[in-house]
């Protein structure tokens, strides 16, 4: 090979690449171009490795003009390469686009109950106030249900409670509230004792939409000494402001239940009024959320605690209850029919 | 109770609005349920006098009556048959809103003028019926003579009625004078005592008129004997008084009695002398055998658990409860023993109980009553019999009261208020308060003690925390400030169970199931429907029919039994919600009631799952037609008793009564069965009403999965290696079960291997038609190094083996 050669080679190899480079028109042949001329065995590297076999006087200026057309080559393609490449990415752009208003691919999530969900919102408020959630057995004998609340078999008061009876030797009912808890609670611990026990309850009554047979009652316990009905009071009005709201205040009334003295029912302004009456209120300005009070001094002899030393107080409220006061549901009976166009519309609460 | 308020205003002016009124006796424990307004739209009803009758020129049945009332003249006519010159009626003009007294119910219509056969008619004269006094309409309403003329209709009759509910605590509110003591004591007002009758003054009666033979059941007896009584129709004042406390008027004594009832809160009932054998009441239990016709007709059993009012020789009433129709008052009765007694509440409400009657009198009786009460009742009922029945005279009178009731001494330290209420009143306060309720409190400056006498009618106040709410709730409940309980808290214990049960709730939901609450009762025939044949409950838990827990008064008669299983419950959510929606999947989370030889039957926690129906929703990038199945429902328990923390559980194909038998499995920890799972047979589920092409559930005992489970990892590896994955392609026979081959690949694989996923199955003439290929790739990965190919290579060997030797399997290369 001449030097003249060479230089024809290189001549001809520049012309056809710049020629060939000029019709690219696609990444795919911009990257078989590169193969085609640069690459590993591309026409100018094996032009510039053959250099090796060429006369020793023709290797400089061969190999420098070789490797200043690799060098202008390479520049051209890269800058070329590079414009395409940002070209074919704009284009993907644009042809990837899509109508992001179009829904999304749908992941099922499914929820808890409302009524659990209530149930866990309440422990967990009340675990904040130092109260352990416990359970208790919803077959319940009659001495947990009633006598040990202060409620006498021969009494008026123990039809305060329309009760379900369990077919089994002894008085056994189905619990008429969560109260038993109460006793079963004590007669497990000493003092202090601070608890919450949510759980079904059951009465002897016809359903309609503000009534139901089976429902489910969180009920609360703080005995210890010097507790005192302003606990009970700032307690409630702590849970009230956590469920309806930060300005919402608590009121007392004077009620019967066996179990406490002094008892009371207890009211929470309502959220939508703001306690002036309103539909949702029927003009009282309060909704009832429970009832409340003192451990009766014979609930405390019953289990064993001096009442001279030990005072307590006690509250249970209804778990729908809250959740139809919160979310508006205008039929208690929908709790129980788990239809999922109501259950759906809970999902956000848990 | 029905207080109306004109008679309270007898007893008390509270100077308070009707509305207001109720509101302060609500807040102090008399819940007012309801305010009701007699005579509210009576806008265009006055007093008016018959001035004259004229007969109707066109009508026999009809008359015409001009009437007067004050400056209002007008003709009316009217077909009523009682209609007279000179009396006093309510006359409604033109624009009255009154009660159609021909329609059925309360219908209202506006009075307007109008030609009755050829006459015009400008107002109305009303019957009771169309005032919504009561239900009479056979005539006009007669006023009493001395009504004023031209008032308005609403200034003599109207009235307010406020209903309370009472209490069981308190009989002593059961009554106009217990809510008039209430009132005065919230507002410091004086209550006014009604005329009485000094029955001091009468002659005492024999000393054996009145015997007590059970004077444990009988602590006052008080029996006024009144001669000449005239018996009829009570003036029409009492008897707008009953019927707005909701009584209905029978005759003058009866009324008197239950007037007093319940002005007082005391019973009482009048017997016709002349009819009394011997002459004499004897107070005794009654006799086996022993018969008595009561005052509704009906032949009561007697028994010697009940207490009964007899003469010499028979019953003539049943203590506290109902009168005997034998000693009934009559129009003919002349001579009346007026009864005023004190009954034993335990054994009135046993008696009403056991005889299924509730009276007036028994639900005051068995509320427990000051036996105080009975004398002065009996003194108030002698002044109104006598007041109405002019020329009649008390000829006896017997009062048995061997062990009379006294007021009682509470005390209890000063500070005690403070103590249960957390606030201190000022001592002048609380004796106050305490003075007002009729206490009679005393603070003794020297030893810091609150001696509070209690009357007689307040026996629901018995120890210190009593007197405690007595002051709390007439200072008020809003004096009480808010605080927080502080001091010492209790040692925590988290409940393992409910800690659990919201790890499921919270997997499970995210897995996209639903949790469902369902009643806990289920009929038979629920049972039944999942299993026709079985003689034992289906589900996870089996108890033969007899065992399970019954209610012996449920709801619906025949769901009586509390559930031995979810499933049923479950399946009929899913059957009701399948009417509108593609598929579902649903859970409980909730106990089962299960026989047991304690006293409780157990309560086990139980997880229920059913899914059906189309795998996924509806839409456009998703697959429509795929139904949930057996393979969906294991999924989700795999990985939910994985996330329980369970390792051990195995899957092991188990015959199920409602299950398709090739398509369901037992969730086993080594031998014991912890849950089941399957696709219920198609007819099971049809008989749910539930026709989706498969129906998959399970049931889970999670009190077990809470024993096995060990959900705090004890040994955690931080991953330092890449894993190594390799494909072992198994070839054994059709029939051998995949979890044995997987078992027999684990076994093989040791602890280097961490993660076995099956991804294919291969059936083809390669490896014989009596074979199947299962295709695994396995991870492996050592904590402390990474694997070399010999470590692999002696690893395959061993996996060869074990498959050879557990499944007769063969690795494919």
């Amino acid at each position: 090979m001449t030097t003249m050669d060479a230089q024809a080679t290189i001549n001809d190899i520049r012309t056809r690449a710049l020629g060939e480079l000029a019709a690219v028109s696609n990444l795919e042949q911009s990257v078989a171009w590169e193969r085609a001329f640069l690459g590993p065995k591309g026409e100018l590297t094996l032009f510039l490795r053959g250099l090796g076999a060429a006369p020793a006087d023709q290797r400089p200026l061969a190999g420098r003009g070789g490797n200043a057309l690799k060098v202008e080559l390479t520049e051209i393609w890269t800058s070329r390469h590079a414009t395409m490449a940002a070209e074919a990415l704009d284009r993907r752009l644009i042809d990837d686009a899509i109508d992001v208003t179009l829904p999304g691919r749908p992941v099922g999530l499914g929820s808890s109950h409302p009524v659990s969900q209530m149930i866990d919102e309440l422990s967990e408020i009340f675990a904040l106030l130092g109260f352990q959630t416990v359970f208790g057995p919803e077959i319940e004998t009659a001495h947990y249900n009633f006598d040990l609340l202060n409620i006498p078999a021969d009494h008026p008061a123990r039809d305060v409670w329309d009760t379900i009876h369990v077919s089994l030797p002894g008085e056994i009912v189905l619990r008429t509230h969560t109260s038993p808890m109460q006793a079963r609670t004590m007669e497990m611990t000493d003092p202090p004792v601070r608890v919450v026990v949510p759980g079904r309850v059951y009465r002897y009554e016809a359903q309609d939409a503000s009534h139901e047979w089976m429902f489910h009652q969180l009920e609360g316990l703080a005995v210890d000494r010097h507790i005192t009905m302003a606990d009970l009071k700032g307690t409630l009005a702590e849970l009230a402001r956590q469920l309806f709201g930060p300005d919402r205040r608590i009121r007392f009334r004077c009620d019967f239940f066996p179990f406490v003295e002094p008892g009371v029912d207890f009211a929470v302004d309502c959220a939508i009024c703001s306690g002036k009456g309103c539909r949702v209120c029927k003009g009282s300005g309060w909704l009832e959320m429970g009832g409340a009070g003192m451990v009766h001094p014979d609930v405390l002899r019953g289990v064993g605690y001096d009442p001279d030393v030990y005072s307590g107080f006690a509250f249970g409220l209804g778990i729908e209850r809250m959740i139809m006061m919160r979310s508006g549901v205008d039929d208690l009976r929908a709790f129980a029919g788990n239809d999922l166009r109501f259950l759906r519309q809970f999902a956000s609460a848990a | 109770m029905k207080v109306p308020l004109r008679w309270l205003s007898e007893f008390i002016d509270t100077g308070l609005s009707p509305e207001d009124l109720a509101h302060r006796l609500t807040m102090a424990g008399l819940e007012a349920e309801k305010i009701t307004s007699i005579g509210d739209g009576w806008n265009s009803v006055f007093v008016g006098r018959v001035e004259s009758v004229q007969p109707h020129p066109d009508a026999d049945r009809l008359v015409l009556a001009t009437v007067a009332a004050g400056e209002h003249r007008l003709t009316v006519v009217t077909g009523a048959p009682n209609i007279a010159q000179g009396q006093v009626v309510p006359l409604a003009l033109a624009g009255a809103r009154l009660i159609d007294g021909h329609a059925e119910g309360q219908v209202f219509k506006t009075l307007k003028p109008g030609m009755i056969r050829g006459v015009r008619s400008e107002g109305m004269v009303c019957s009771e019926k169309e005032l919504g006094l009561s239900d009479e309409h056979e005539g006009i309403m007669v006023l009493e003579a001395d009504a004023p003329l031209g008032a308005p209709l609403v200034d003599w009759l109207g009235d307010t009625v406020i209903e309370f509910e009472i209490t069981p605590n308190l009989v002593h509110d059961f009554s106009i004078l217990g809510i008039a003591r209430e009132a005065g004591a919230l507002t410091d007002r004086p209550v006014m005592m009604p005329p009485r009758f000094d029955l001091s003054t009468a002659p005492r009666a024999a000393a054996d008129f009145v015997t007590i033979d059970a004077p444990e059941l009988c602590a006052r007896y008080v029996a006024v004997v009144i001669e000449n009584v005239n018996v009829g129709p009570s003036p029409a004042w009492l008897q707008r008084r009953l019927l707005a406390a909701g009584v209905r008027p029978i005759n003058t004594t009866v009324d008197i009695t239950n007037y007093v009832m319940l002005e007082y809160g005391q019973p009482q009932h009048a017997f016709d002398a002349g009819v009394l054998a011997g002459d004499r009441i004897v107070v005794r239990r009654g006799r086996d055998g022993e018969m008595l016709e009561t005052l509704d007709h009906q032949g009561r059993q007697l028994s010697a658990e009940m207490l009964v009012i007899a003469d010499a020789e028979r019953a003539v009433g049943i203590a506290g409860v109902i009168g005997g129709l034998n000693s009934e008052i009559t129009n003919a009765t002349r001579r009346i023993v007026l009864e005023s007694a004190n009954f034993d509440m335990k054994s009135v409400r046993a008696t009403a109980r056991a005889l299924k009657v509730r009276t007036d009198a028994s639900v005051r009786f068995e509320r427990g009553i000051d036996p105080n009460l009975a004398w002065d009742a009996a003194a108030r009922a002698t002044h109104l019999i006598l007041e109405l029945s002019p020329g009649a005279s008390v000829s006896a009178v017997a009062d048995v009261y061997p062990r009379p009731r006294l007021p009682w001494v509470l005390s209890l330290p000063f500070a005690e208020i403070e103590r249960l209420l957390g606030v201190r009143y000022e001592g002048e306060k609380v004796l106050d308060a305490l003075s007002r309720l009729g206490f009679s409190p005393a603070l003794d400056s020297v030893d810091e003690k609150l001696r509070v006498t209690v009357p007689t009618w307040r026996s629901d106040v018995k120890q210190a925390a009593d007197v405690v709410e007595e002051v709390a709730r007439v200072i008020g409940y809003e004096t009480l400030p808010e605080r927080l309980p502080t001091g010492q808290t209790a040692p925590v214990q988290r409940d393992p169970i409910s800690a659990l049960q919201r790890k499921v709730r919270a997997l499970l939901s995210g897995a996209g199931c639903w949790e469902t609450i369902t009643y806990v009762t289920l009929s038979e025939d629920d049972l039944l429907r999942l299993d026709p044949d079985g003689t034992a409950s289906p589900g996870l838990h089996n108890s033969g029919y007899a065992e399970l827990i019954r209610l012996r008064n449920p709801l619906q008669a025949d769901r009586d039994i509390m559930r031995p299983t979810l499933l049923p419950g479950v399946l009929q959510v899913a059957a009701e919600n399948l009417k509108h929606e593609r598929g579902v999947r649903l859970f409980e989370n909730a106990r089962v009631y299960l026989p047991s030889s304690n006293e409780l039957p157990r309560e086990a926690n139980v997880l229920g799952i059913v899914l059906a129906g189309k795998r996924e929703p509806l839409g456009r990038l998703t697959d429509e037609e795929g139904e949930l199945d057996f393979f969906d429902l294991k999924g989700l328990v795999e990985t939910l008793v994985a996330h329980l923390g369970l390792t051990t559980a195995t899957f092991r194909r188990t015959d199920l009564p409602g299950f398709h038998p090739g398509r369901s499995a037992g969730l086993f920890i080594g031998d014991v069965r912890i849950g089941i799972l399957g696709e219920l047979r198609p007819d099971r589920a049809a008989s749910f009403g539930i026709e989706t092409p498969r129906v998959a559930a399970a049931e889970i005992d999670l009190d077990e999965i809470l024993r096995a489970a060990d959900p705090a990892p004890k040994r955690v590896n931080v991953p330092r290696f890449l894993p190594v994955e390799q494909d072992f392609a198994i070839v054994v026979r059709n029939e051998v079960a995949a979890g044995d081959v997987e078992a027999a690949l684990r076994a093989g694989a040791g602890p280097l291997a961490t993660a076995f996923t099956l991804f294919d199955i291969y059936h083809g003439p390669q490896i014989g038609e009596e074979n199947k290929s299962l295709a695994y790739r396995v991870t492996f990965t050592a904590p402390d190094r990474a694997l070399t190919d010999a470590e692999l290579s002696k690893v395959r060997e061993k996996i060869a083996r074990t498959l050879r030797q557990h499944v007769n399997g063969d690795l494919r290369t």
